[in-house]
């Protein structure tokens, strides 16, 4: 069986979809840890001057980083796309997918851009008054921190579909996996009132433990997207098993 | 499997499953109990850095309060026990009415947790009274949204009962295990927060 070429083969898109959501989650991770050093959050401690200092040591990184998000940042929404494209894929209603399209394009604007927008504020023009830096420092990480809250029902969404589906677009375990999801994000609430401690933006309960967990998730949803993709028949029943890898596919392709 | 299955046939006690309901299910007990094994740990690390104002202000819990809750959830783990039995057996009008008692059990458990808050709220210790009073609030207000996860469990289970054309034995069970991991990880809370000195 002659494989496809890239122009013939009926998933490019959904490759392309995949390909630019690995892309994107790069992208993120060196922009947020590297470059602009965001993550882990700056200390909810911190007083003005503090607050000056740190600006002034993430100068360059703020712009040229947060540069790369507003022109690349729009990334996001392929893997938005996909997984829109899988709650579509399910056997349950199109209601689903639509409300977690709007609910995550809708939830990116504070919980991902906003900090984006108002650290590249507060590096712009360093000679600021200290406490309208601590100001826009303060806003830059609860929004980011402060406000997970809002993808939780997007997650309850998504696991909600998995859980009714009978297609077996995803396993069930990734519906459950959903629910650990979202209730990590009620965690992160008590962040609003905590300057310092493990539920501060920065603690353990409300950051670490979180991105652990929301490292996990995300990388578990890319693998099974691929998985969907693999298996994608682009038919409305129940989805097949994966095609055979390895050594079974070399004798499949001889048989043929 | 899912939560719209229709009608499986029970199973007997003699089944070769090797976990009862969904294995799916069992996963989310492991990951609840990495992430609440994580909770505890960063509460009891945080523990050994204050012992002195930990000591002083669990002294103030009603620890009553905490065993009535624990005896609560524990009966309502062997009630839901019992209608998993009930149900196995096909005696599903008896296990109807177990799946209402053990709701019945929860919501006896929300009253006395709000009950409890109030009772501390009133005493001055609130979420940010102290770190001891941070943790408490922290570990018991996600146990309580837990909880009311478990309600809509029940009401799965209910629906599952109610007619004859589903009673999937499978989503019974799936939804007997959730109520259990309620069970287990209120015990260790009660533990590590009420009692341990």
């Amino acid at each position: 069986m002659k494989r496809p070429s890239v122009l013939e083969d009926p998933k490019r898109e959904l490759w392309l979809a995949w390909y630019a959501t690995i892309v994107f989650y790069n992208i993120y991770t060196i922009v947020f840890f590297i470059l602009t050093r965001t993550q882990p959050p700056g200390k909810p401690w911190y007083g003005p001057e503090a607050v000056v200092g740190w600006f002034d040591g993430r100068h360059d990184g703020l712009l040229i980083g947060f540069a790369l998000i507003f022109a690349l940042g729009g990334l996001s929404a392929t893997s938005i796309a996909l997984i829109t494209y899988s709650i579509r894929r399910m056997s349950v209603s199109r209601a689903f997918a639509y409300s977690y399209l709007i609910l995550y394009a809708v939830s990116a604007v504070p919980g991902f851009l906003f900090i984006c927008v108002v650290m590249t504020v507060g590096a712009m023009r360093p000679d600021r008054s200290p406490a309208t830096q601590q100001w826009l420092y303060d806003l830059g990480f609860l929004s980011f921190s402060g406000t997970m809250g809002v993808f939780l029902v997007g997650s309850l969404i998504w696991m909600l579909a998995i859980l009714l589906d009978k297609n077996g677009v995803f396993p069930k375990w990734f519906g459950y996996l959903n629910l650990c999801n979202a209730l990590t994000e009620v965690v992160v609430a008590p962040s609003w009132i905590f300057h310092r401690g493990a539920f501060a933006w920065n603690g353990v309960i409300a950051w670490w433990i979180d991105v652990v967990v929301f490292g996990a998730y995300t990388g578990v949803f890319i693998y099974l997207l691929r998985s969907l993709i693999l298996r994608e028949d682009f038919g409305t029943g129940p989805l097949p098993d994966r095609p055979p890898s390895g050594p079974a596919r070399v004798a499949e392709v001889a048989a043929s | 499997m899912t939560i719209s299955e229709t009608a499986l046939p029970a199973t007997g006690a003699g089944s070769t499953r090797r976990v009862p309901g969904q294995p799916d299910m069992w996963f989310f007990v492991l990951f609840e109990t990495l992430l609440f094994t994580a909770y505890l740990g960063v509460y009891l690390f945080n523990r050994t850095q204050h012992p002195v104002l930990f000591l002083h202000a669990q002294a103030q819990l009603h620890l009553w309060i905490g065993a009535v809750n624990t005896i609560i959830l524990l009966t309502s783990s062997w009630v839901i026990a019992r209608c998993v039995e009930e149900a196995r057996a096909g005696r599903f009008r008896s296990a109807l009415v177990k799946a209402y008692l053990t709701a019945a059990c929860g919501v006896a458990f929300m009253g006395f947790k709000v009950s409890e808050w109030v009772v501390e709220i009133h005493a001055g210790n609130t979420f940010t009274s102290n770190d001891f009073f941070s943790y408490y609030y922290f570990l018991t207000a996600i146990h309580f949204i837990h909880l009311l996860i478990g309600f809509v469990f029940l009401g799965v289970l209910v629906y599952q009962l109610r007619s004859p054309q589903r009673r999937s034995q499978i989503m019974v069970e799936t939804c007997a295990t959730y109520w259990h991991t309620l069970d287990y990880l209120w015990i260790l809370i009660f533990a590590l927060l009420y009692v341990v000195r």
